[in-house]
Order: structure tokens, then sequence, then C-alpha cells
């Protein structure tokens, strides 16, 4: 593949590259954001770069009216409008200001472009034109899209940080911190808040979006998040009584979030209610995209995060549950995690004898994400180097298992797997748990739906293998990438997606995994590497 | 023939453990031996691969559970109870529902010789200080996995010393609780794991 070198202000970025691709895109792809004001059509002449070395080719109309001859002696071109076929070197003259908002691109978006289920709302004329944001507050990271409400057309995504994890990384203790005074939730909310308006301004920057035009927002999210936003009830959610109650998070004025984010100052922004005290609207909207109860019995939902949720249905009743796995899935807790971002391991092969893997965005590895880690551990079960129990074979080095050694080790360490194991751990149970209550086997399912933190990237025989799905035709086992924020969508553009979103209370029944009485049982046979 | 019971202990095979712990009893070794030099040697193993990060929740929970397994046959429930070291009550607090953590420091408090008396979970603090005066306890050990038990756990050792009983130490484990000083908490000891608190108590006793 021919290479990209960009010189930035402090470092310089060495990035690879297909062609057929626009500068602009290579670049927004590995997270340099280019200014533009127009989406990269030609029609804004911001999005400046300097060519310092490589053939490009002659300019293109749209650069010939940007472009003076003086600036084209230079070098200079739009971004926008060259297409690189071999190796290039640049430098960037307007870049957009530092974000800390990515694309949802590759991994991390659902198969490629969205196909929508359900039909959209009718606008009249008058509104055409306008946009909707779909957001899915997550407990580590805010994930939104921009639409064009009339088409449904997918216009623009981010993803990034919730800044709420300087407060705590782990839902409790922000929880703790905002119970402790009003003014301390104010402050949790509206870190929410601002990172919300920072990915809106990031994508109108970057996009060339007029905020203006935003006249419906809808969020979902985890219980907490949604307290936490809206401030309400934020005590009550540490009660345990309350855990499968319903919640009230229905934030009390919208209108002044509206204006801090800069779209329109009378847009609807929906938080869309939770079923409980640990079952967010986030499961319920990937209920609601994968159809789950509109199929045969036997459905089940495995949203995978630092709280997994699960869903199964049996032909009548929804039967949910939230498993505290911990974040190991997320690549977080991991010697060498990372979540699936450039540099990541996303797969692992072990064939005769020799490990093999994959580097998301093809470049230097710099760690495993929770697909690679999961192809990894099958890899070491399968080939007899670890064992069931979560046990090295004595040829391992007491340090850990190492996939790559040299200049950056990259070491999988027994406590590595320890916390795998109690993550799957924790999911089987519940998987269990609500098949038990279903009356149902796991032979009895007909189709599983997997989202969350995995994208779309899992092996899934290495995942049955390991026992951290159940054995079931892998053809029936679909991957969905994030199935809150797809469900979210399909809220915002649908009001036949609304309408049955709020009909699945009728049938939901939420179990509590930790008032099970043999809870300790399965769990400790749920922590062996071996199928469900 | 005490090797295979460490290994059957460390292997986690509880029946293993057991037929070997039988056979030790017929070849006329005593209880107490079988303890010490069995039961007790394949604890410290595993304390020591805890200390080196080579922890693994299955291996610990499965070597507690066959260590209970052996304990069990060694003192049927009908037999009078043993010479122990002294007894430990335990509880996870009012508002806690989870007790996995609880339950590997009763597997290893019991396998080391104390004598374990769990009062479950969602145990409100005077059913723990009542048991402990029943039992003449040495200490209390608490366990809170939710941030919301702190004010319980604040409340425990005044409660201990306003009713005489302030001898009685207590220790506190979990992840809630585990980062925060003893001081600060008002207990005697905060332990990290289980064989931190079971190092506290084997100290105390001097």
């Amino acid at each position: 593949m021919p290479t990209l070198l960009v010189q930035l202000e402090a470092e310089e970025r060495r990035i690879s590259f297909v062609f057929g691709q626009s500068l602009r895109h290579i670049l927004d792809g590995a997270d340099i954001g280019v200014r533009t004001g127009c989406r990269g059509t030609g029609a804004c002449g911001l999005c400046l770069v300097r060519i310092e070395v490589g053939e490009v080719g002659e300019p293109t109309f749209a650069e010939s009216i940007h472009l003076d001859n003086a600036q084209r002696a230079q070098g200079m071109r739009l971004a926008c409008q060259v297409i690189p076929q071999h190796d290039l070197r640049i430098t960037l003259l307007s870049p957009a200001p530092k974000s800390a908002w990515r694309r949802l691109d590759g991994q991390e978006a659902w198969c490629g472009k969205r196909c929508l289920v359900f039909p959209l709302r009718n606008l009249s004329p008058l509104v055409k034109g306008s946009y909707g944001v779909a957001v899915d507050l997550g407990t580590t990271h805010i994930r939104l899209s921009l639409h064009d409400l009339a088409s449904g057309h997918w216009l623009a995504e981010r993803w990034g940080l919730n800044p709420q994890v300087t407060v705590g990384s782990d839902i409790i203790t922000r929880l703790m911190v905002a119970s402790e005074s009003p003014e301390q939730a104010r402050i949790v909310s509206q870190q929410a808040v601002m990172a919300i308006g920072e990915a809106l301004w990031d994508i109108a920057i970057r996009e060339g979006i007029d905020l203006q035009q935003v006249v419906r927002l809808t969020l979902v999210g985890n219980t907490a998040m949604l307290a936490l936003l809206s401030g309400q009830n934020v005590g009550r959610l540490l009660q345990p009584d309350h855990w499968v109650g319903a919640i009230d998070c229905a934030p009390d004025d919208t209108q002044a979030w509206a204006i801090a984010w800069g779209i329109h100052p009378q847009a609807v922004v929906e938080v869309l209610p939770p079923l409980a005290g640990f079952v967010g609207s986030d499961l319920l909207a990937g209920v609601i995209t994968t159809c789950l109860t509109e199929h045969e019995a036997g459905s089940l939902l495995i949203d995978f995060g630092t709280n997994s949720e699960i869903a199964l249905w049996d032909g009548q009743i929804l039967w949910v549950a939230s498993a505290a796995g911990g974040p190991a899935f997320e690549g977080s807790g991991i010697r060498c995690g990372l979540p699936a971002e450039p540099g990541a391991i996303y797969r692992v092969t072990w064939q005769n004898g020799v490990f093999d893997f994959t580097v998301l965005a093809g470049s230097e590895p710099r760690g495993f994400c929770g697909s690679g880690l999961v192809d990894l551990i099958a890899g070491l079960v399968r080939s007899g180097q670890l064992t069931r129990m979560g046990r090295f074979s004595p040829t391992i080095p007491s340090e850990g298992f190492g996939l790559i050694r040299g200049e950056r080790d990259l070491v999988l360490t027994k406590r590595d797997v320890d916390m795998f194991q109690r993550a799957k751990a924790a999911i089987g149970v519940g998987i269990q748990v609500l098949l038990a209550n279903a009356g149902m086997g796991c032979q009895d399912l007909r189709r599983i739906c997997v989202s969350g933190a995995f994208g779309s990237s899992l092996d899934v025989p290495n995942a049955q293998e390991i026992g951290l799905l159940p054995r079931i035709s892998p053809d029936r086992v679909e991957l969905c990438g994030n199935t809150a924020l797809t469900g979210c969508e399909e809220v915002l553009l649908s009001p036949v997606a609304a309408r049955r979103l709020q009909h699945l209370k009728d049938r939901a029944r939420i179990i509590n995994l930790s008032q099970c009485s043999d809870f300790d049982t399965l769990f400790l046979e749920n922590l062996y590497l071996q199928p469900l | 023939m005490m090797d295979l019971l460490i290994k059957a202990l460390l292997d986690g095979d509880q029946a293993q453990a057991i037929i070997q712990a039988s056979k030790l009893r017929e070849a006329g070794v005593g209880r107490r031996q079988i303890i010490t030099d069995g039961v007790e040697a394949a604890m410290a193993q595993l304390d020591a691969k805890c200390t080196v990060e080579q922890f693994n929740l299955l291996e610990i929970m499965l070597c507690g559970r066959a260590a209970t397994g052996v304990m069990k046959v060694l003192y049927p429930p009908s037999t009078p109870p043993p010479q122990t070291k002294g007894a430990v009550v335990i509880g996870a607090l009012e508002g806690d529902v989870h007790d996995l953590g609880k339950n590997i420091f009763k597997m290893v408090l019991t396998a080391k010789g104390y004598r374990v008396v769990d009062r479950g979970k969602d145990c409100p603090v005077e059913r723990l200080i009542d048991t402990a005066e029943q039992e003449a306890a040495l200490a209390i050990g608490i366990s809170g996995l939710i941030t919301t038990v702190i004010p319980q756990v604040l409340q425990i050792k005044d409660k201990l010393v306003a009713r005489g009983l302030g001898h009685i130490k207590v220790i506190a484990g979990g992840a809630a609780l585990k980062q925060t000083l003893a001081q600060r908490l008002k207990v005697d000891f905060v332990a990290q794991n289980a064989f931190d608190g079971l190092h506290y108590l084997d100290q105390m006793r001097g």
C-alpha cells in the first residue's frame, strides 16, 4: 500500500492508504481533522494542503476556481479533490481545531451504511432540510450520528470519551459524587451536556453542517447515565430496592441544552426513558433495531460492555438482566488492552503452531481489543497452551504469553486471563439464568444478536469455544455493532419505532442476577474457558 | 500422600482431595496434621501465587471449595467442633447482595483453621455484633462491593465499643472499601484480598 506522510505541528504521521479515496477522506480516517464547509464537495475551498513530495495529477475544476496561480505554483491543493495513487508527503494548511471526537469508522460502523427497518417520519415540506441527531450516552464512550430527517440519510458520526470518566470510571462512583450535592449533580450533568456539544461542533466544523438545522435530538443510555444527565433520582440508583423498579430520568429543561449545543432553540430533545434501575434505554433501543421481539421464540441479544445487558425473547416475555463483568471486553484493565482503535489487534489466528494477527487500520500493533483477546485466548486453549481453568502450560514464562517480543512487548498475563474469565462468567450466568426463567435451554436458541464492545469483528466459533456465546450454528449469530445507537437512530427517524419502544415495557420482565440463590455455583462453572 | 492432597487441592479437584484426605485418615494421620501439612500448605502456595500477580479467581474458588470439602470430611457436622484458632464473624452489609469476596475469605479462613460464622449477605450491623458477642469472636469481617455501605462500616467499631466489645477487631474488604485507609473507615484493618486479611488475623493472634 502507498504511504502518506503528513507534517503536523508537533509530529509527522505516516498513514497507509488504498487507492480511490480523497486525501481528505484518508486524513479524516486517521483522525487528522481538516477544516471544511461543504462536506468535501469542493465547494468551500477550505481544506488546503501543500504537496511537498509526490505525484498528484492535475488540479480539478473546483481547485482551479479556489486556487490562484501563485498558490498552485507553491503546490497548494484541496484535500477533498486530490485522489493520491502513490507515496505522498504533505503539509496541512488548515487543520481543524484539536478535537477529542473521532469518526465512527470501519470496525465501529454497523455494516457500512444504515439499512433502516422502520418507515420514516412524515415531515411537512416546510421542514425539509432539517437534521436529527441520535446519541448513545455510554459509561465510557459517547457516540452520536447526524441524519437528514426527511430522507433518513446518514450524514456524519462521532465517538469520543465520556468526560465523566474523570469523576469515576465506574457508574457507582459517579452516582456517589453526583448525589453529594445539587451543585455536584449539576457539574456531572454539564460534563455530558458539554461533551455532546463538542461532538456536534466537531461535526459542524469538519463536515460543514449548520447546526441550526438540527431540529430533533434523541438520546439513549444506561439508567445511571440518564439519571446523571438529567440530575434526577441519582441517589435512588444507589439503593438496590430501586434497581428493578421504574426510575424517572426525564430532564427538566431541554431548551437550555439546545441553546448550549447551538442546535435549533425549539428542537425536540427526547431522552428515551429506561426500563428500570439497571436496564437502560440503550438496551431497549437494541431490542428495537434487532426486531428481537418480532422474531420467533429463542432470540437472544447480548450487549457487551462494562455492564453487559442481556435480553431473551421467549415468544411472550422479554427477559432482561444486567451482568456487571468489568471492562475487559473493551480492552480496559488488560495489560496490553486497547479499545477498538488504530493499532489494536482485532483478530488473531492460530494455525500450524503459529499465531498470526491483524491490526486495525493496518498500523503498528499497540495492543489487543476485545475481539483480538477472544481469538488469542481461544487459540491458546485450542493449542493446549492455556488450560480451561485459565492456567498457562509450564512452557509459558511466568510473566505471560508474549505474542510479540521486541521493542514493545505485547503480552497476555495470567491476570488478564482472569479478568477475561470473570467478565465472561458474569455473562454466562446471565444467559443461563434468563434461559432457566423462560424454561428454555441453550439448544432452544434460534438467533443470537451480539452488540457492543466487539463491534463486527468477533470470531463466533472462537467465542463459542471459550463459552462467551452459546453454541448454536454460527450463521445464526448476528454481529450487530452498536445497536444502542442504531436503535436510537430508528426512534429518531421513525414514529413506528418510537411506538414500539413504548410497548416493550409491557412485555419485559427484569431479573436481578445477584439475588439468584445459586449465583456462586453458576459463576464458578462459568469461569471455565469451555463451551456454554 | 500429603503431596497428592496438596496437588488435588491446588488443582481444585474436590473429589480427589477428599479421597486423599480420607486415605490419610485411614493411614492414621491426625486431623490436625492433615490440616497443617496439607490444607494449610496448599493455601500457602496459593497465597504466594496471589502476591506475584498470578491470581486467578477460578483457581482460588476451586481450591477453597476443595478445602472446605476436606474440612467437612475431617469434621463432619455431627462431631464436636475442632480446636480452632478462634471464631470470625463475617457478612456482607445491608444493601449489598454481592458476596463472592466474602465467600472466598470464608474458605481461606476455614482452611487455615478459623471457625467462620457466616451471616450471609444483606446483613444489618446489629446482627453481626450480636453474633460476634455470642460466639466470642476474635474479629468481624465485612465486605462491601458498593460504596453505599460505607456509612454502616463507619458505625461498627463505635457500636462495638459502646457494648464493651471494643476488643473485637473489625476487618473490611471488597472493591468499595479496599482503597480506603483503615482510619478513615474507622476499622482495624483493610484487607486487599482474602490472604491479606488472613495474615492480619494470624499476626494479631501473635
